[in-house]
Parts: structure tokens; C-alpha cells; sequence
């Protein structure tokens, strides 16, 4: 073993570069799984914790109006199936009417409902994840605004409206099961049942929440039917405990999935790299390999010398890369443990890390091991020969015409002979590539104005809502009136929101969101059809078109006061707002039925949309007024933030990586060409040129892979982010690539930093001394 | 042509070459004798300014090529001088006759035309025209030589230094390259060479005999003498 330990370290003294940019590839992607999986583990541990004490319901139908108590708690009866089952009154307060510091909730897209404690499960819990009691003008804040806004326990949150004023004290921030994710619309303020009759006798509009837990086994889809066979109040959407639990994991979840992504590509490419350093070492060990064979050496001590020095790097680079994921994974995972708390199962964030870094050593030592194998069946004559069983290169031929630019000529014919050798640095600036782009490009998509078009509307510049208001009808007239005279707003279009049911797969009926306004002011880019054209169409979003299995052209029917109608579908378009379920058609809602009016409008050319914004806040006082990227942006929730993040992360993983590729490559190449190099020198080339050959090489390798990683970032990025936002309505994304980033900053970023290390890394060519060369 | 002056080399802290100082005339043929370790290829490298040395000067037709910078040296090197090694150095991504014209193309003297023909010429005149668009893994280890006598006689150069040039060839080999040289020299060629071999030393004018990374002995020929029998005999007293 000593004889081994000593042999490992002579070797690592001889390839110190290689061995230190190895072992940073391998800490990397050692610190990046466990990073990931220690997210992960996090992450679950966190949310089961939460739902442990929260208790979420399984399924809940939200619903507006009036409805029968008595015949809510026959149903709940005669269902044996039913565990538990709650009905939370909801006070939905408009955000211009909450004042934090000073300043209204405005600006912030959320709905806000205020409840009291829940009783039997439901639970809103404070941070140390137990049930909150919050007490006479106090009040208890979502974890989200502390976090958004900064609110800390002892803040006043007061209610305005007209003359009535309620100031509350922050005594809990709070956790909530249901609505704790970004991604959720809603958000929860817990106040006393005192407060809560009091401010409802001056502003807010009630919503109901029929809750229930099920018997284990019970499927919700059961208790779907039932519910609305039996007629219970359904004026608002259901939602299953599986898609509450979908959206937290998203919430939480992508930036886990992401690292774990990128980690296992970056395995890939250290196996890979490993491989071919693996190789080049053997080839050139081969004489010696051969001379051990010869004296004797069993096969199994040769294979051991050459299998400890990897071994003993894994072994190195995985301990490190397991201890420095414990910081890094839980930097990531703050949110969530912010969010939900440490839950249950912290074991996991340490096994699951553990799991991944074992795998990822035995992959590479496996690995090294084939090769090594492979190697070593060759005879003593074939490794003493170690020249002759390297593959004929090609041949290229020096121009006619002279050398008018030398090195570019001898680069690119050395090239076209060696271009095997440059496959793995290849792939690596290609992935480098598309991994700088594909989140800049998706980030971008997102924060184009023009991504409203997958939210179910046209490009507008502002979104005006008015709700939860007994008045609504005449808030819309006061908007309509003062944006028709109003000369800085370009076009605007009223659109209203009400409830048709509709026969869903099963045969059931349910309640389904639709749109009737102008489609034409904001057109709509469908993805198959047009919009409805008369009373007789409906346009689907993609979510329930694919879900209803409906094709344009088919036909659906709907019930509305209780009249059936027959509609065609005359088109599908994407829509990530409302969970994706959404529908356009011209149905006359009677004004008392009306969700929600939504007013889209552009400024004319000049006008700041931000100060229209604020404008028409201090106008319009009691409407939800949002420019349409801040929209975006908020209703998209964590995912961009995550981007931003997975963004900023890819830039400098890619960046760090091809700087290591392009060392080792470098140090290989130059050792295995110091012939050609001393050859070179000893007719005639300097050192310089010799250094810039190298470089034409390698930046010409990059070129194209920029090339080739910037199209596969277009296109196959525009599939990736297709799936990621397909659970949301919207399937078929087209990339909006920012030109001047996207073709030009970012590589030229990456040429720079490679040009920059081929200055470095060619430097060892000073050290191919003629002398050295030719005299071996 | 060539002077040298108290030149020293030293690796780390062993003295591979002490003081030494000799002069090549243009059209001398300079052999360098001595045993392994002797200092006989580093003395070649230094004062072709492929080496750098520790102290001492090299000049060249009067100018100081041990103060130039590696550029200057290296275009310096390109068209002054050529070079043959022991065992044939070329790059195997080209044919014989694109490693024979690179330099010519690089030093840019001559027109591409030129060049080309001037490297038929010389391939012709070593006998080695039929290996022209060979894979250099495709010939013998004589034509090989030849062919790398031929690369370095491309750009015309003042001095070709060789270092065991025929170190690994069998001896019809050997010979074909010794006929080579004697001609190149009898046309004016200035050489300088690094052997082990008294056959090929006896070929030359003057033979340096070094010891211990000095000049332990000179010899020079005089016409018409019979070099092979003088130079066993003075071999033999050192």
C-alpha cells in the first residue's frame, strides 16, 4: 500500500494541473448532487412536516354567494367517506384597501382573505410550526409578505376604507399549507373572530371555502361527483390536496430539480473528461505498462497502481463535495425551511446526499476501471509498441497558394486530423453553452411583455381587476368612463369573468371560468382556431381542451341558468392564469354573477406605463391596477426568481468549466504533441506561433459549439420550457432570445474566458524545450 | 562564421559545458566527438541558439545570437540555419514533401513555385523522389533522413547542424547520408555534426573532441590525408 500512496503522490506532483482541474470537476458536480439532493431532502422533510401539523385539506370547492348550511352538514352525513370536513368563511379584503408602512397592497397581485383559526384541521401555524392564536387586534401574516415586504411581528397592518379604520398588530407570522406557495394566488391573514365581524360589516366580500379530509383510499374525484350531484354551492373553483401539493413542490422544488440537472450533466462530463484523461495517460504509460507486464507484474497490481490515484481523487472530491453542499444546499433550501419550516424527516437532507455522492462515486470508479481494463488487455508487444496501435491521423496538404496566414492554416489542418481529440472539450462547450443560454433565454420569454399571450389576452400594458366589491357594475362604469376620456390610454377592452358548468371526461359537471369581452382590441395568437366569433363558439384553453380531449371545430355543452347551450369549439390558445383552466365565449352574465371585470389597456407612445400605473391607482381606488410585466412576474411567482437564480448560477458553473476543460485539454494535448511542438520550434516557429496554433484550435472547437449549443438552446429549450410551464396551459412556448445577449455577449463572454486561458495554459509550450524533445 | 566565446552551460548545479571558445569557418565541416554525457548535444543546441546559455557568447556572422529574443531567434533560425536529428523529427500530419516545403513556406524567401521545385530538386539529388506524397510512417529510416536533409536545405541555409544524423540508420543508410554531406560541403555547405561515429567524424575537417563539458582535444585533416586510419589513431590517445 505504501509502495501504491507513494506512486499516487509522484504522479500527482508530475500532473498537477490535470490532477487539481480533475479534481475540481469532480468536487463540482460531488458538490452540486449532494447541493441538489440536499435540497431535496430538505424539501421533503419540510413539506411533510408541514402538512403533518397544518393538516390541508384533500379537496376544497371555493364559492361566492349565498348558501344552505343545513344542507352542507346532511351531506357531510350521509358520506360515510368523509373524515372531517369544514367550512371556512373567507373574508376577501381588496388589496387597496391593506396599508403596511404607509403604503397599500397594490402593487402586490395576491388576493388577500382574512379567516380565523381553523378547527379540527386546516391549521394556520406560527413559525415554530404550531397552531397560531392571534388575539383581538392582532393579526397573523403569511410568511410570504414577511418575506416580500418585510413585515415583522410588532408592523400595524391597518384597513382603510371610507371612514372606517382598523389597525392590527403583527403578533405571528404564519404558515399555510394551502396557500404558503408563490405560486398560489391567494393568501391568508389570521385575525380574531371578533376583528373579523367587525370588518365585515364595512368592507371585504365573503367567499367560502367547503373544505373536507377523506377516509384513507377514497379518491376526490368520488367526492367530486357527489358533491355536485348532490347541488352544493360550487359559484368558484375545486381544488384537489394533490395540486395544492404540486404547486409548493414547484414552488420549492424547481431550483432542486434544476441543481440535480445540471449536476448529473456535469457528472457526465466528468466521466466523460475522466475517461479521455484516463486514456491519454495510458497511451503514454503504455511503454511502461508494458515493461511491468514483461517483469511479471500480475495484471491486478498493475490495474491497482493505475485505479488508486482515481480512487483516492473520488474519494477526495466526493468528502468535499458532501461538506461543502452542506452550506450551499442550505442556502438554496432557506426558503423553504422559511416557508414550511424543518419538518419531520431531517434525516433525509443527509441521506439523500449521502445516496447521490456514493452513486457518483462508484460510477466513476467503475468507470475508471473498464477503461483501465480495456487498456491492459493489450499484449507486452502491442504497450511496448504504444505508438503503433495509435490510429492513424489523416494527412492535410499546405496550400499552393504559400502560408499567406500560417498559423491559421497549420491550425485548422491540424485540426481537420485531430479533431477526434477535441470531441469531449466539444461537448462541453456546447453544454457550457446552452447552459448559459437556455435560463437566460427562458428568463427573458418570461419578462417579455409579449409573454401575456400565454396568459390568455393579447399584449396590453396594464391590467386593471375589480373585485370583491358589492358594486362592482359601477366600479367597471367608473373605469370605463374615465379611460374613455382619458387621452394617454390608447385602447383599452372590458372583459368579464362568470361561472358555466360544463360536462367534464368523466360525465361530470363542473364549473368552468369564462371570459366574455372584445377578443379583437388584444388579439390572442391561438394555437389552433380563432377566437369565437358569435354566441354559438367557445374557445378552450389548452389544459381543458387536452384534458376534454376537444378539437376546434367539435362542439361542448354548457349549462348557464340553467339553460343548455351548444357551443363549438373555435379555438385553443395557452393560459397559465387560473391553474391553466380557462375559457372565451359571448355569454351574457347577468351583472350579480360576475366574478370579476378585467380591464386590459395601452398607453400611447410615451406615456410611462408606471406612471399611468400610479395614476390610475389614485383614481381608480378601489380596482387592482398592475402593470402587465409586474403581472407576469407575480403570477408566475417563484419561477422567475428561481430562473434568476438558476441563471446566475449557470453563468458561472459554465464559465468555471470551460475554463477547466480548456486547462486540461491544453495540458494534454501539449504533452502529447511535444514532438510536434519541438519540431516545430527546432524549424523555425516561435513559441508564439506555436501558442496561437493552440489557441485557433481551441476557439475555432468553441465556435462552433456556441453555434451548435446556441440552436439546441433555441430549440430544445423552447421544448424544456414547454414542459416545465405545460402543467401550467401553456405547452408550446416560443424562446424570446434577447439578439445582442444571446448571439453576441454571451459568446463572446465565453470566447474571452477561453481566450484568456489558452494565454495561460499555452504558456507551458515555453517549457517543450527543443533540447528536452529531441534529445529523449 | 561562427565564433564562440568561453560559452558555459549549466543544468540546476552541474556544469554541462565549461569555457569553451572555437571558431567555423564558412565551408568547415566540424564533427563533435565525445562520450555519452559529455556535453557534445547541448554544445550544438547552445550555439545553434536553440539552447539558452549560462554565460559566454555565440556570434554569428558577427552578431550576438545569444542576446536575441526567442522570436528573433527562432526567424533567425528559420533561414540561417538548418537542422537534422538523430532520429528523423517530422510532423505526422504531413505528407514528406509538405514537411519538406514548410519551412520554406513559413520563411517566405521565395515564391511557393519556387520552393516547390527547389524541394523537387533537392529530393531528386537525394534519390528520394518516389516517397514525395508518402505518409512519413511509410518509409525507411534512411529516406526518412534524407528527407529531413532535404527539409533543412529549403531555405538555402548558411550552416546545417546535424546531432547523430546517422545514429539510427544501418550502415547502407549511413553511407547514402555521408555521401550526402560530403557533397553538400564540397558545394560550399557549412555543417556541424554530433557523432559517436569515427566513419562519420572521418568525413569532416576538423573533429572537437569534448570531455567532461570541455574541449579536451581538436583535430583538423589535412588534405588528402587518410582520415579514418588518423582518427583512430588519435581517438585512441584520449
Amino acid at each position: 500500500m505504501k509502495l501504491f500512496l507513494k506512486l499516487v503522490r509522484k504522479d500527482f506532483k508530475r500532473n498537477r494541473v490535470i490532477t487539481t482541474a480533475l479534481a475540481v470537476f469532480l468536487i463540482l458536480s460531488a458538490l452540486l448532487m449532494a447541493g441538489g439532493l440536499r435540497v431535496a431532502g430538505t424539501m421533503i422533510s419540510s413539506l411533510n412536516g408541514l402538512n403533518e401539523l397544518a393538516v390541508p385539506p384533500e379537496y376544497l370547492q371555493m364559492h361566492k354567494g349565498t348558501y344552505e348550511e343545513e344542507a352542507f352538514e346532511s351531506f357531510v352525513e350521509t358520506h360515510d367517506y368523509i373524515k372531517d370536513s369544514l367550512i371556512v368563511k373567507m373574508l376577501n379584503i381588496n388589496n387597496a384597501n391593506i396599508i403596511q408602512q404607509g403604503e397599500t397592497l397594490e402593487k402586490c397581485l395576491m388576493d388577500n382573505g382574512f379567516i380565523t383559526q381553523n378547527e379540527g384541521f386546516d391549521f394556520l401555524l406560527n413559525m415554530d410550526n404550531e397552531i397560531a392564536v392571534v388575539l383581538d387586534a392582532g393579526i397573523g401574516v403569511p410568511v410570504y409578505y414577511a418575506q416580500e415586504l418585510g413585515i415583522e411581528v410588532g408592523d400595524v397592518i391597518t384597513l382603510h376604507k371610507s371612514d372606517y379604520i382598523k389597525e392590527l398588530t403583527v403578533t405571528t407570522i404564519i404558515r399555510d399549507a394551502q396557500m404558503n406557495a408563490a405560486l398560489a394566488s391567494s393568501k391568508r391573514f389570521l385575525i380574531s373572530q371578533a376583528d373579523r365581524d367587525e370588518i365585515s360589516q364595512h368592507m371585504g366580500e365573503w367567499e367560502y371555502c367547503f373544505e373536507f379530509l377523506l377516509e384513507e383510499g377514497t379518491s376526490t374525484a368520488v367526492l367530486q361527483k357527489d358533491y355536485i350531484d348532490a347541488g352544493l354551492p360550487a359559484n368558484g373553483v375545486a381544488i384537489t390536496g394533490s395540486l395544492l401539493t404540486m404547486l409548493n413542490g414547484l414552488s420549492y422544488g424547481l431550483a432542486a430539480f434544476i441543481i440535480i440537472a445540471i449536476s448529473i450533466l456535469l457528472i457526465m462530463i466528468a466521466v466523460l473528461c475522466l475517461s479521455y484523461i484516463i486514456r491519454a495517460t495510458l497511451a503514454e504509460e503504455s511503454y511502461t505498462i508494458g515493461e511491468m507486464k514483461a517483469i511479471g507484474f500480475p495484471g491486478k497490481a498493475i490495474e491497482k497502481i493505475y485505479q488508486i490515484k482515481y480512487i483516492i481523487l473520488v474519494l477526495a472530491a466526493v468528502v468535499l463535495g458532501f461538506l461543502a453542499a452542506i452550506p450551499f444546499g442550505d442556502f438554496l433550501s432557506s426558503s423553504v425551511v422559511m416557508y414550511c419550516g424543518y419538518g419531520s424527516s431531517e434525516w433525509m437532507k443527509w441521506t439523500s446526499p449521502f445516496i447521490g455522492v456514493t452513486l457518483l462515486s462508484l460510477i466513476v470508479v467503475l468507470g475508471c476501471r473498464k477503461i483501465i481494463r480495456k487498456n491492459l488487455k493489450s499484449t507486452v508487444v502491442e504497450l511496448m509498441r504504444g505508438g503503433e496501435r495509435i490510429k492513424k491521423e489523416g494527412h492535410y496538404s499546405l496550400p499552393s497558394a504559400g502560408l499567406k496566414y500560417r498559423n491559421l492554416t497549420i491550425a485548422l489542418g491540424e485540426l481537420k486530423c485531430k479533431w477526434k481529440e477535441y470531441t469531449v472539450i466539444f461537448f462541453v462547450f456546447v453544454f457550457s453553452s446552452f447552459l448559459i443560454l437556455l435560463p437566460m433565454n427562458m428568463k427573458n420569454t418570461i419578462e417579455d411583455p409579449s409573454f401575456i399571450t400565454y396568459m390568455g389576452v393579447g399584449e396590453s400594458d396594464i391590467r386593471i381587476d375589480i373585485q370583491y366589491s358589492e358594486k362592482l357594475m359601477e366600479q367597471k362604469d367608473i373605469a370605463d368612463s374615465y379611460l374613455e376620456n382619458d387621452s394617454e390610454i390608447e385602447n383599452y377592452a372590458i372583459y368579464r369573468n362568470g361561472y358555466v358548468q360544463f360536462q367534464n371526461a368523466d360525465g361530470q359537471w363542473e364549473y368552468m371560468r369564462v371570459q366574455n369581452g372584445d377578443q379583437s382590441v388584444f388579439p390572442l395568437n391561438y394555437l389552433k382556431g380563432s377566437a369565437p366569433d358569435d354566441r354559438k363558439e367557445i374557445a378552450l384553453s389548452y389544459l381543458y381542451a387536452s384534458e376534454l380531449g376537444k378539437e376546434v371545430g367539435e362542439t361542448l355543452t354548457v349549462i348557464y341558468q340553467r339553460e343548455e347551450r351548444i357551443l363549438t369549439v373555435s379555438g385553443i390558445y395557452q393560459d397559465v392564469t387560473y391553474g391553466g383552466k380557462t375559457a372565451k365565449a359571448a355569454i351574457d352574465f347577468d351583472e350579480n354573477e360576475v366574478e370579476v371585470y378585467i380591464i386590459y389597456l395601452d398607453v400611447s407612445d410615451g406615456v410611462s406605463i408606471e406612471e399611468k400605473t400610479d395614476e390610475l391607482r389614485s383614481i381608480l381606488t378601489n380596482s387592482k391596477i398592475t402593470p402587465i410585466s409586474e403581472f407576469v412576474s407575480q403570477t408566475l411567482g417563484g419561477i422567475t426568481n428561481n430562473m434568476r437564480l438558476a441563471e446566475g448560477a449557470a453563468i458561472l458553473i459554465s464559465l468555471l468549466l470551460i475554463m477547466l476543460i480548456t486547462v486540461m485539454i491544453l495540458q494534454l494535448i501539449t504533452a502529447r504533441e511535444h514532438s510536434a511542438i519541438a519540431i516545430k520550434k527546432a524549424i523555425g516557429f516561435s513559441n508564439r506561433d506555436i501558442r496561437v496554433q493552440f489557441g485557433i484550435r481551441i476557439l475555432m472547437i468553441q465556435f462552433v459549439a456556441i453555434v451548435v449549443g446556441t440552436i439546441l438552446a433555441n430549440f430544445l429549450g423552447e421544448v424544456i420550457f414547454g414542459w416545465m410551464l405545460n402543467f401550467m396551459g401553456a405547452s408550446k412556448i416560443k424562446m424570446l432570445v434577447e439578439p445582442v445577449t444571446a448571439y453576441l455577449l454571451c459568446p463572446a463572454l465565453q470566447l474571452l474566458v477561453v481566450f484568456i486561458t489558452v494565454i495561460v495554459g499555452t504558456k507551458v509550450v515555453r517549457n517543450y524545450h527543443i533540447r528536452d524533445q529531441i534529445m529523449e | 562564421m561562427i565564433k564562440v566565446e568561453k560559452i558555459s552551460k549549466s543544468f540546476k548545479n552541474a556544469k554541462v559545458l565549461q569555457d569553451i571558445s572555437f571558431e567555423i569557418k564558412k565551408g568547415d565541416f566540424v564533427a563533435v566527438m565525445g562520450p555519452s554525457g559529455s556535453g557534445k548535444s547541448t554544445l550544438l543546441y547552445s550555439i545553434s541558439g536553440m539552447d539558452s546559455l549560462s554565460c559566454g557568447s555565440v556570434l554569428f556572422e558577427g552578431i550576438n545570437i545569444s542576446e536575441m529574443q526567442e522570436e528573433e531567434l527562432s526567424a533567425f533560425r528559420l533561414t540561417k540555419m538548418g537542422f537534422v536529428f538523430q532520429n528523423a523529427q517530422m510532423l505526422k500530419n504531413l505528407s514528406v514533401f509538405d514537411n519538406i516545403i514548410l519551412p520554406g513556406l513559413v520563411a517566405k524567401k521565395e515564391l511557393p513555385d519556387d520552393i516547390r521545385k527547389r524541394a523537387t530538386k533537392l529530393m531528386k539529388r537525394m534519390e528520394i523522389e518516389g516517397i514525395k506524397e508518402r505518409d512519413i510512417r511509410e518509409v525507411s529510416g534512411g529516406q526518412l533522413q534524407r528527407a529531413s536533409i532535404c527539409r533543412a536545405m529549403i531555405n538555402n541555409p548558411e550552416i546545417l547542424f546535424l546531432d547523430e544524423p546517422t545514429g539510427a540508420l544501418n550502415s547502407g543508410a549511413t553511407d547514402q547520408v555521408l555521401a550526402i554531406l560530403e557533397d553538400l560541403n564540397r558545394d560550399g555547405m557549412t555543417i556541424m555534426t554530433i557523432t559517436h561515429n569515427p566513419h562519420v567524424a572521418a568525413k569532416a575537417r576538423k573533429v572537437l573532441y569534448i570531455r567532461d563539458g570541455q574541449i579536451a582535444a581538436c583535430k583538423e585533416f589535412s588534405v588528402g590525408a587518410d582520415r579514418e586510419r588518423e582518427l583512430d589513431e588519435w581517438l585512441s590517445r584520449h
